[in-house]
């Protein structure tokens, strides 16, 4: 496992670059539903932890990266804090554990592991909910997986141009 | 206990992850919230937030003030050339309209007097000088036009044909400085001559001193001047004024003359013959078809102001105001036909 993994590259970014683009995704996920509860279907601060997460190949910074971005979330929704932070935080972790085991960079392999975090992600929310807060939450609905493959999309676009900010 | 480095970030993941049901359970519990995460979230993100807000809002007023404008600004101007060309379509259709009316009435008029052989003609030009005042029509002498013919409109008379030319006429108007028409009042049947006066305004001349005008009064040719037939209408009294022997009285034109676009010639020469009176019949330039009108309308003046005007007639004047035009004109009102 150790072999395989220094094979794997690992991007760095250009200073203020993830900060600035996870805070650029928090103000636009609150920014763009305020014009239109349609735009709720979208999830970009999912998209960047996972995209950071696969490209940084560091389980503790794709932790923390997903925590602090999971808690900003809570903090600025109508949600108790913690509940974004756990999900997002556990796809941090996944994502950069997964980006340090495989080719991250090709887009189906992209579109198909955005498709899967955005599922995980759902089902850990659903848990926390029904678990921790006695709240009814669906594990799967056609809206969900039609949000899925549309972030899924989206997130195939959005890496190809999240990866111009790398350092060479 | 030392965890093994390759267990560390499982281990960061549990603390992290127990930490916040921790929180999460805290605030279930407790029923309350973690302000303290709020506010810095709401602290982070906020001010860019308003920024994103301000952003869009420049960019929605640079949108709908500007850009969006272009087509508004092009819209607007295919608008207006939509509204030019309907103006200029309405102008031409208000046109028409009036000319319809115009020509309507000539019709009317020209039906009404079947019996008076008479043409119309359009006015196609003016006087070329401040001082006179004819205008040209489209009529001349290859359409039977001749020197003195009476120039009408249903709403009254124009004045005469100063000159027959080949294709054209000149035509002077009752305003003309050298005009004249035979007229009297309609309601005294007082005889008067009105003169042009180079102004909008006529004058009629040579009634009595003493005699009643009101203003108002409507002032129809005599016929007496061989040119016009009787009872046409020729304006009516503005005003009045005082003198001695004869009181002057302004006359506004019953044609409006300062848009003159159709008009009627009276063709007939025949039906302006005018018997006249034997006490009228002493100057043989009233019955001269080659008098001149200025003459034409002095000499029937010259006739008339006895009968009205002078102060011997003043004494017989209710005799002799009605006894004037049973006297001299034998044709029937209006048509100028002999009898």
């Amino acid at each position: 496992m150790d072999s395989q993994s220094q094979h794997i590259e690992v991007h760095k970014f250009y200073a203020g670059a993830v900060l600035g683009i996870c805070f650029l995704a928090l103000v636009l996920q609150a920014f763009l539903n305020r014009f239109s509860p349609r735009f709720g279907i979208l999830e970009l601060p999912l998209l960047v932890v996972v995209y950071f997460g696969l490209s940084r190949r560091n389980s503790v910074i794709g932790l923390v990266l997903g925590t602090a971005v999971g808690l900003l979330q809570d903090g600025i929704s109508h949600t108790p804090i913690g509940l974004y932070g756990i999900a997002k935080g556990f796809i941090g972790y996944i994502a950069s554990s997964i980006g340090a085991r495989l080719d991250t960079e090709h887009p189906i392999s992209r579109f198909i592991l955005m498709f899967l975090f955005f599922h995980i992600h759902q089902v850990l929310l659903a848990l926390m909910m029904r678990l921790l807060l006695a709240q009814h939450a669906p594990f799967f609905t056609v809206h969900l997986l039609i949000s899925s493959l549309l972030n899924s999309v989206i997130g195939v676009f959005l890496f190809a141009g999240l990866d111009r900010l790398r350092k060479q | 206990m030392e965890v093994p480095s390759r267990h560390r970030p499982l281990v960061l993941l549990v603390a992290v992850i127990l930490a916040q049901v921790l929180l999460l359970a805290f605030q279930i519990r407790r029923d309350r919230d973690v302000r303290l995460i709020r506010v810095w979230s709401a602290e982070l993100l906020t001010p860019l937030q308003r920024g994103g807000t301000f952003i869009v809002s420049k960019a929605d007023a640079v949108w709908f003030g500007y850009i969006d404008l272009r087509n508004v600004r092009a819209e607007n101007r295919s608008l207006a050339e939509q509204l030019g060309d309907l103006r200029l379509k309405n102008q031409q259709l208000q046109g028409q309209a009036a000319q319809a009316v115009r020509l309507a009435r000539l019709l009317g008029f020209r039906q009404a007097n079947a019996d008076i052989p008479m043409m119309a003609a359009e006015v196609i030009g003016a006087n070329a000088d401040a001082t006179s005042r004819t205008v040209f029509i489209n009529r001349g002498e290859e359409d039977g036009i001749r020197r003195n013919m009476a120039v009408i409109t249903p709403d009254g008379v124009v004045g005469k044909i100063s000159e027959a030319l080949p294709h054209t006429s000149q035509v002077l108007l009752v305003t003309d400085r050298e005009s004249g028409v035979g007229t009297l009042l309609a309601g005294t049947r007082t005889h008067g001559v009105v003169k042009g006066t180079g102004d909008p305004l006529l004058w009629m001349d040579y009634v009595s001193a003493d005699e009643k005008v009101p203003g108002g009064e409507e002032v129809l040719t005599s016929g007496e001047d061989r040119i016009f037939p009787k009872n046409l209408p020729v304006g009516w009294v503005a005003s009045t004024k005082a003198g001695f022997p004869f009181q002057t009285i302004e006359v506004t034109p019953s044609a409006h003359l300062d848009r003159l676009e159709e008009v009627l010639v009276l063709t007939t020469e025949k039906s302006l013959d005018i018997h006249p009176a034997p006490e009228a019949n002493s100057s043989s330039q009233q019955t001269s078809p080659d008098a001149k009108p200025r003459q034409n309308v002095n000499t029937v003046t010259k006739a008339e102001v006895p009968a009205s005007g002078t102060p011997q007639q003043q004494a017989a004047k209710p005799a002799a105001t009605k006894a004037v035009p049973a006297k001299k004109v034998t044709a029937p009102a209006g048509t100028g036909n002999p009898q």
